[in-house]
C-alpha cells in the first residue's frame, strides 16, 4: 500500500485521514526520524540492530529485518490511534522474541511506532507510584522569631525604604520576594502580644493583668466580656499596656484612618495631641509611627524639625565649649550638655529616618566627625541616636539585661527615672531614655552625688553602666548594619531580576533564529526530494531504453545493477 | 545476494543459564506434618552458600511455618544449587538455537497460558523483562504474575540448558572430534528447536500465517474463586 510519512515535531498535528481512501494516508513521525524509507534500511538501523547485518546467522538477516519492521509499522498504521503493544506483535512474527523486542523498542524510541498514540496508563501509574513528597513551609511552630535574644522587645521594621523605591518594587514584585527584615520581624512583633488566658487568642488591643496571680494575662475583649476564667473577679484585673509601645502599632491603619491622619498633620504640622484626637482610634506615637512609614510622610516629619535641628546646631556649638570646661564642673552645665546631646539626638532620630533613604553612611560620616573631638561616650551616643531609638532601646535591653546576668545586680540600677531631663515634653523621649541615662550617668559622676540618694550603691558600679553603655552602642550599630544588608540585597534582588530577564530575551531571540533555520532546512529537503524523484524518474526512463534497446543479460549490465 | 550461514557453527561455552542474569530457578514444594508450602524463586549461584540457611530461616519466620521446615527448605535449595554447579563446569553446546517455550501456569486468580519463541544463544535476553513487558501489555494487575512468569521461562531455558550438555557431551563421545561441532547435533538434541533453515531462509517469510496466530497468542483469565478453588483441588489430586 502506498502511503507517505510526513515528519513534523509536533505528534498532535496531523493531518485529516479521508475515510475509504488508501492513497495519500499521512501519517506522522517525528523529525529525528526523518531518515526512514520503506524501501530501505537506513545507517540508524544497522547500527542500532548490529545483529541482523552482522551475518552471524542465518535467523538474522537483512531481509528478515525489514520484514519484521514493515509488518510492525504496518501493524500501528491499521489504527494509529491505539497503543501498539508487543505482545500483538509477537504473535505474528516468527523469531525470539526478545530480539523481536529489541526491534519493537527500537521503532517506538524513534517515533516511528506508537508516536501519537496516548500513553499507557500503566506507565504512566509506575512513575506516579512515589513516594509524597512533604514540604516545610514556614518556620516550625516550635521556634519564635524574635528580633534580639533575651530583650523580648519587638522591632517595628522600618517599610519606608521598601515602599519608597515604588519604581523598583514594581520590578521586584515579579520575583518572589526573599524573606526580609520586616517579614519576619512582623512575626516577632505579633507573638510579643501574648496571649490571653482565657480566650487564647492574641491580646492585641490591650491587656489585662491580674493582680493576685503573675502572669496571667486576659485581653481587652474577654475583660470587657467579663471571661475572667475560673474564681476571678474583675477587680483583680488591672489594665496592662502591652510591653513597648510599638506592639500596638500593629493594628491595622485602614484607608479612613490614614487619610485623617494626613488631613491633621498638614493642618496641625506637629502638635500631635491634635493630631492623636482627630485620629480617633490610633494613639499619639500610632500617629507618629505611621505617618514615618508612609513613604512621603518621614519628609514631613523632617521638615517640622528643621527648624529643631538648628537649635540642635546651637546646642552642639554649646557644647564643644564645653568640653574645653572642667569635667568637674557644676551640675546645670552638666544637665544642659545632656539636654543637648537629648536634642540631637531626637534630631538626629528624625533625620535617621529620613536618612534611610539616602545612603546613611553619608551622614554617619558627618557625625563622626563632629564627634570625634567628643567624648567616648557621648560619641556612642550618637551613633545609637542613629540607629533609630527602638533599635537603640533593644539593644539597650539587651545589654542591661546581658550584664545583669552576669553581675546579677538588681535591674533597678539602671532604672533611672528620676534622672530623666526634663526637657522638651517629646514623646519618643520616653523610648530613649534608658539610653539617655546610660550616657547620661555614665559621664558625670557629679550628677549622681546631687541626687538624691535613690541608689546610693552607684558609684561603685560606674564600670557596669560603661559596659551596658557600650554594648547598648555596638547592639544599635549592628542593627543598623542590618538594615543596610537587607537594602543591599534588595538592590541584588532587582538586579538579578534584570539579568534573568535580558537573558530569556537572548534565548527567545536564539530560538527564532533557529526556527527560521528549521524552515529554511524544510525547504531545502523538500527540493532535493524532488531532485530524487526527477533522478528516479530519469533513471527508470534509462531501464526502458534499454530493455526495449534488447540488451542481453541485462541483470549483468553494469548501468543496470542496483 | 546469497547469504552464507557463516558463523551458525559455535565453539562450545561454558554451561551457564542463557539469560543476561545468571540466576538459577528453584522450585520447592514441601510437606510437613499435613503443611504444604510451595514456591518458586530464582536465585544468585553467586551468592554464598551461608545465605541458603538465613534465607531459609527468614523464609519460615515470615510465613510462620513450623521451624521444622527450615532445614528442609534449606536442604532442597542446597541440593538444587549443587545440581545447577554440577553442570557449571561442563560444556553446553550454543549453537543457533530457538526453541519454543510455553507457559501454562495459575498465578492467584490469573491463568496465563502462552507460546513463544526463544533464543538460546541469546546471552542478553532477559525473562524478568518480557515478563515486566507482558503484564503491561496484558494489562496484569497483580504484582506475583511477573515474577513466576519469568520464572517459568527460565525454568524451562535450564532443562533445555542441561539438555544440551548431556547432548553435547554425547556428540563429543560418539564423533570423537571429527567433524567437530557443526549444524546437525543440534536438530538432533530434543528436536525441540526450530528448523531455521525453513524459517528463516530466504523463501519463506517470518512472518506467521494468520491462522497460527492465535496459537501463539497468550491468553490470560482471570478466574473466580470457585474456580481457583476447584483448580487447586484438582492439582492436589494429581499430584499424589
Amino acid at each position: 500500500m502506498a502511503s507517505t510519512t510526513t515528519a513534523s515535531l509536533d505528534p498532535l498535528s496531523r493531518s485529516s485521514r479521508p475515510e475509504g481512501s488508501e492513497l495519500d494516508d499521512l501519517y506522522t513521525i517525528p523529525i529525528r526520524s526523518s531518515w526512514f524509507s520503506w524501501g530501505e534500511i537506513h545507517e540508524t538501523e544497522r547500527v542500532a540492530l548490529r545483529e541482523f547485518f552482522d551475518l552471524s546467522s542465518i535467523s538474522r538477516t537483512p531481509k528478515i529485518y525489514k520484514e519484521y519492521r514493515d509488518f510492525i509499522i504496518n501493524k500501528y498504521r491499521e489504527d494509529p490511534l491505539r497503543r501498539l503493544t508487543f505482545t500483538e506483535v509477537r504473535k505474528s512474527l516468527v523469531g525470539d522474541v526478545s530480539l523481536l523486542h529489541k526491534v519493537f523498542l527500537f521503532l517506538e524510541k524513534w517515533g516511528l511506532i506508537n508516536f501519537g498514540a496516548a500513553s499507557p496508563g500503566a506507565v504512566v501509574g509506575e512513575e506516579e507510584v512515589k513516594r509524597k513528597v512533604d514540604f516545610e513551609e514556614a518556620v516550625p511552630n516550635g521556634i519564635r522569631v524574635v528580633a534580639v535574644p533575651n530583650s523580648g522587645r519587638p522591632l517595628s521594621a522600618p517599610a519606608t525604604s521598601m515602599s519608597n523605591n515604588s519604581a523598583r518594587s514594581q520590578e521586584c514584585s515579579a520575583i518572589p520576594p526573599l524573606a526580609s527584615f520586616s517579614d519576619v520581624f512582623r512575626d516577632a512583633m505579633k507573638h510579643r502580644a501574648s496571649a490571653c488566658r482565657s480566650c487564647s487568642g492574641m491580646c492585641n488591643s490591650g491587656c489585662y493583668e491580674s493582680t493576685k496571680e503573675e502572669g496571667f494575662i486576659i485581653c481587652a475583649n474577654c475583660f470587657k466580656d467579663e471571661n475572667f476564667g475560673e474564681s476571678r473577679s474583675k477587680d483583680e484585673f488591672k489594665s496592662s499596656d502591652s510591653q513597648g509601645v510599638s506592639v500596638s502599632s500593629g493594628s491595622e491603619w485602614t484607608e479612613a484612618e490614614t487619610l485623617l491622619l494626613l488631613e491633621s498633620v498638614l493642618s496641625h504640622r506637629d502638635d500631635w495631641e491634635l493630631v492623636a484626637q482627630n485620629v480617633e482610634t490610633k494613639s499619639k506615637l500610632d500617629c507618629i509611627l505611621k505617618l514615618i512609614e508612609l513613604p512621603f510622610g518621614d519628609s514631613m516629619v523632617d521638615s517640622f524639625y528643621r527648624t529643631g535641628k538648628s537649635k540642635g546646631r546651637d546646642g552642639e556649638v554649646k557644647k564643644g565649649e564645653q568640653l574645653q570646661a572642667p569635667e568637674d564642673e557644676s551640675t546645670e552645665t552638666v544637665k544642659s550638655d545632656d539636654q543637648c546631646v537629648q536634642t540631637e539626638i531626637t534630631n538626629n532620630m528624625q533625620n535617621g529616618y529620613s536618612g534611610d533613604q539616602e545612603p546613611p553612611l553619608k551622614r554617619k560620616r558627618v557625625d563622626s566627625l563632629q564627634s570625634c573631638d567628643s567624648s567616648l561616650m557621648k560619641q556612642a551616643a550618637l551613633i545609637s541616636a542613629m540607629a533609630g531609638p527602638d533599635i537603640a532601646a533593644a539593644a539597650a535591653e539587651a545589654a542591661v539585661s546581658a550584664i545583669c546576668n552576669e553581675t546579677s545586680c538588681p535591674r533597678e540600677l539602671f532604672d533611672y527615672k528620676e534622672l530623666f531631663m526634663g526637657g522638651a515634653a517629646c514623646a519618643l523621649a520616653i523610648d530613649i531614655k534608658p539610653e539617655i541615662s546610660a550616657v547620661g550617668d555614665s559621664s558625670k559622676n557629679n550628677e549622681l552625688q546631687a541626687e538624691d540618694q535613690d541608689l546610693p550603691a552607684c558609684k561603685p558600679i560606674i564600670p557596669l553602666q560603661m559596659r551596658a553603655a557600650t554594648a547598648t552602642t555596638l547592639g544599635a550599630a549592628a542593627a543598623h548594619a542590618k538594615l543596610l544588608a537587607d537594602q543591599e540585597e534588595r538592590e541584588i534582588e532587582h538586579l538579578v531580576a534584570t539579568i534573568i530577564g535580558a537573558q530569556m530575551e537572548k534565548m527567545q531571540f536564539k530560538m527564532k533564529d533557529v526556527e527560521d533555520l528549521e524552515v529554511i532546512m524544510e525547504k531545502e529537503y523538500e527540493e532535493i526530494e524532488q531532485m530524487k524523484e526527477n533522478i528516479t524518474s530519469e533513471r527508470v526512463d534509462v531501464l526502458e531504453r534499454a530493455i526495449n534497446g534488447g540488451i542481453s543479460r541485462w541483470k549483468d549490465h553494469p548501468s543496470l545493477k542496483y | 545476494m546469497k547469504l552464507l550461514p557463516s558463523s551458525s557453527v559455535r565453539a562450545p561455552v561454558k554451561f551457564k543459564i542463557p539469560t543476561k542474569d545468571n540466576l538459577v530457578p528453584i522450585r520447592l514444594d514441601i510437606e510437613i506434618d499435613g503443611q504444604r508450602f510451595k514456591d518458586a524463586f530464582t536465585w544468585n549461584p553467586a551468592d554464598p552458600d551461608s545465605e541458603v540457611v538465613v534465607f531459609a530461616k527468614r523464609t519460615v519466620k515470615d510465613l510462620k511455618l513450623p521451624p521444622a521446615f527450615i532445614t528442609q527448605i534449606a536442604q532442597t535449595i542446597q541440593s538444587q544449587l549443587t545440581d545447577f554447579r554440577s553442570y557449571e563446569g561442563q560444556d553446553m553446546y550454543a549453537g543457533e538455537k530457538i526453541v519454543p517455550i510455553k507457559l501454562d501456569l495459575r498465578v492467584n486468580h490469573t491463568l496465563i497460558k502462552d507460546q513463544f519463541l526463544w533464543d538460546m544463544n541469546n546471552f542478553e535476553s532477559d525473562p524478568e523483562e518480557f515478563a515486566r513487558t507482558f503484564c503491561r501489555d496484558m494489562d496484569i494487575q497483580d504484582p506475583e504474575v511477573g515474577p513466576a512468569v519469568a520464572f517459568a521461562i527460565r525454568e524451562q531455558l535450564y532443562e533445555i540448558a542441561i539438555q544440551s550438555v548431556t547432548s553435547a557431551r554425547e556428540s563429543r563421545l560418539s564423533k570423537k572430534g571429527r567433524r567437530g561441532f557443526d549444524y546437525s547435533p543440534a536438530i538432533k538434541s530434543g528436536g525441540i528447536s526450530l528448523d531455521l533453515v525453513k524459517y528463516f531462509g530466504h523463501k519463506s517469510t517470518v512472518i506467521r500465517k494468520r491462522k497460527d496466530w492465535d496459537v501463539f497468542e497468550p491468553i490470560v483469565d482471570i478466574l473466580s474463586s470457585e474456580e481457583v478453588g476447584a483448580l487447586e483441588a484438582r492439582e492436589e489430586r494429581s499430584a499424589r
